[in-house]
């Protein structure tokens, strides 16, 4: 089967998570490619609206738990709102996994501190959920910083980490920008927990044992500068820091030429050196970050 | 690597063999401009030509080629495989879709690509530079590898060198047509390089190059140049080893769609562009830039990302010279 073929895929269910973004749970009609569709979380696919075009969507569900495989999309544009159309029932093509993924085997043992800001958190929820499931990891925070209650995504999931997260060893704090009733209301119940400014006020007061921690940021370009700086600062080494990157994409395996980054003497191919990179990594690629 | 010769005698009964092999494209002038073209008659070929506007990557990754169509509900490849003979490929060429290779061929292997290149023989032939080349820098004067035969110029016939199994099939086919090697010749064949070393105009500095094009990201040369540059992309679609491309589908009627790719070019703004309007390299400046980095980046296995054709220096309309881009920011560097 060709490289650029893609396989049907049925969508179970789709729900509605915020005013723009949707999760959509689907499964390949063949078992058989079903039973063989291993991923890491981390990983990308590409979805395939036959006769309208192709758009990459991080896998936003965990290998963990088998069966199915779901995508968070936000509607941003043409592709996407045609998506956002889509009933269950509904047929897609999806052809992947790609990309290399967070290295979820190196980093058993330690802990792991998870940055999430806005869309981020969808390849993240991927890591929370493999890291809570498979219990190999020391202690799990999850950093969220939000605009606001109405976009919080997975809103139950982190409501319900926020009131039970520590018996699983787990750390959910949620930073809003804008305030309303709903986040006042929530930062009541789960003060300090819950707070109002960005994603890296959640790093105060928390300490962490920087020799056995790794961190994993995902989120809008300008966000990474500041929660590196905040990670440098705490000792946080750059080839323990990892971050996965957006760039446009058209093949996502090496091909098409758009997503290539950095200069003469490192040249990097988002879609299959990454999407996943250390901060050395950008240390040595320019304008990966 | 073996040698047989072919007398200048029996040349057009060779090119005419080659036929059978698949159809036979080779460089034909075109106006002012040679360009390869499906051909014929050994006459209809100019063997003496400089460079073609679009390298053979074009018979590779099309400028426009269909990948899928949709019938029903599913997606069908897009089929159709022709056998070619590219004839009278300059060297630099060769090294060009062997660094296309190394992308296309890589896994996933380019379906399309891998196809149409096993279905294709190359055919070299020696050449003489102009003022625009400047291959000899780079190495990739001359072709080791990537070839099926490679034909030398001598007084009287060509040296063969034969480079590949289906190299020795055709030169074993054609067996009557060929004559072994003499000292005469050997000594005919180092003169002509010899010469052609000579004449040579322009060099490339590579010394250092991609840790000195590093440490000038900030040069003023890319701001002057930005100014200079009126970002038309020719310069991508004239390289040999430029090859990104765009996808979209097309419907060709109510019931029917295709999934095209056409050339894409980093000059475009829309190259870096993703959702909600950002643009990773937003100026003339970022994309000019960019462009340099790509080309000038050094693969341990397969070198440099130019060859040193000089296309983009012929084909640029504001008579930029690559080469000389590249010493003005050495330069503004020390
Ligand atoms: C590795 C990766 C993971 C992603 N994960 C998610 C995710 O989990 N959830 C989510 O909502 N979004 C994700 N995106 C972004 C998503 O791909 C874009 O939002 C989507 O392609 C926009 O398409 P559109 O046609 O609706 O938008 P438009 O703005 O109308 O796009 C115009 C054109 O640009 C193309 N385009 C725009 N942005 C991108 C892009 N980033 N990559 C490739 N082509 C693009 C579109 O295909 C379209 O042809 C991810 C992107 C990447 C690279
Ligand atoms: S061909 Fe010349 S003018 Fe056109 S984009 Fe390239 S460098 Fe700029
Ligand atoms: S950059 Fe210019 S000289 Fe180098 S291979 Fe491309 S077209 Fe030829
Ligand atoms: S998406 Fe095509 S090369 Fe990376």
């Amino acid at each position: 089967m060709s490289t650029f073929q893609t396989h049907d895929a049925r969508i179970l269910e789709v729900k509605e998570l915020t005013s723009r973004e949707k999760l959509f749970t689907l499964r390949f009609v063949d078992p058989e490619i079903n039973r063989n569709f291993k991923y890491k979380p981390g990983q990308f696919v590409i979805v395939d609206i036959r006769g309208f075009g192709e758009f990459p969507i991080s896998l936003c569900s965990t290998p963990t738990r088998e069966g199915y495989f779901q995508l968070c999309i936000r509607r941003v544009g043409r592709m996407t709102k045609y998506v956002h159309e889509l009933k269950e029932g509904d047929i897609v093509g999806i052809r992947g996994p790609y990309g290399n993924g967070f290295p979820m085997e190196t980093m058993e043992g330690s802990n792991l501190v998870l940055v999430a800001g806005g869309l981020g958190m969808a390849p993240l929820r991927s890591v929370l959920w493999y890291a809570l499931d498979s219990g190999k990891y020391q202690h799990i925070y999850l950093f969220y910083g939000t605009k606001s209650y109405e976009d919080i995504l997975f809103r139950d999931e982190i409501t319900h980490l926020l009131k039970h997260g520590e018996a699983m060893n787990c750390t959910v704090k949620l930073a809003y920008e804008v305030e309303s009733p709903s986040c006042i209301y929530l930062e009541k119940g789960f003060a300090p927990k819950v707070c109002k400014g960005v994603v890296t006020d959640l790093f105060r007061g928390e300490e962490f044992d920087v020799t056995n921690t790794y961190a994993l940021i995902c989120g809008p370009p300008v966000m990474y500068k500041f929660v590196i700086r905040e990670l440098l600062d705490r000792k946080l080494s750059p080839g323990r820091i990892y971050m996965t990157l957006e760039r446009r994409m058209r093949c996502g395996v090496g091909k098409c030429g758009h997503c290539i980054v950095g200069t003469s003497t490192s040249i990097k191919y988002v879609c299959k050196d990454g999407p996943v990179f250390t901060y050395w990594d950008a240390l040595s690629t320019r304008g990966l970050i | 690597m073996r040698y047989v010769k072919l007398p200048e005698e029996n040349f057009e009964e060779f090119f005419n063999s080659l036929k059978k092999w698949g159809n036979v494209y080779a460089p034909t002038k075109q106006g002012n401009i040679y360009s390869f073209k499906k051909v014929e008659e050994l006459s209809e070929v100019s063997l003496d030509y400089n460079r073609t506007m679009l390298p053979p990557k074009k018979f590779f990754v099309r400028p426009k080629d269909e990948m899928l169509k949709l019938k029903g509900k599913k997606w069908e490849e897009c089929n159709g495989v022709e056998k070619i003979v590219l004839f009278g490929i300059h060297s630099c060429d060769i090294h060009g879709l062997q660094i296309l290779d190394k992308v296309y061929l890589e896994e996933p292997a380019d379906p399309y690509y891998k196809k149409r290149r096993e279905n294709s023989i190359i055919i070299g032939i020696s050449c003489m530079p102009d003022e625009y080349c400047f291959c000899k820098s780079l190495g990739t004067d001359f072709a080791m590898s990537g070839f099926d035969l490679f034909l030398h110029e001598l007084p009287d016939g060509y040296l063969v060198r034969v480079g590949s199994v289906k190299g020795h099939e055709i030169a074993w086919e054609n067996e009557n047509l060929f004559e072994d090697v003499s000292e005469e010749d050997l000594k005919n064949f180092r003169a002509f390089e010899e010469e052609r070393a000579k004449a040579f105009k322009k060099a490339l500095n590579k010394e250092g190059l991609a840790d000195m094009l590093d440490l000038a990201f900030n040069s003023p040369v890319w701001k002057k140049y930005e100014k200079i540059c009126l970002g038309c992309g020719s310069c991508n679609m004239v390289c040999p080893t430029c090859r990104c491309y765009e996808v979209c589908d097309l419907w060709t009627n109510a019931y029917e769609s295709v999934r095209i790719r056409r050339y894409d070019s980093c000059f475009m703004e829309s190259h870096g562009l993703v959702a909600g309007g950002h643009n990773f390299r937003p100026t003339r400046l970022d994309r000019f830039r960019h462009r340099y980095y790509c080309k000038s980046y050094f693969d341990p296995s397969a070198g440099f990302n130019c060859v040193g054709c000089g296309r983009c220096d012929e084909f640029c309309p504001a008579k930029i010279e690559h080469v000389k881009v590249l010493d003005e920011v050495r330069e503004a560097l020390e």
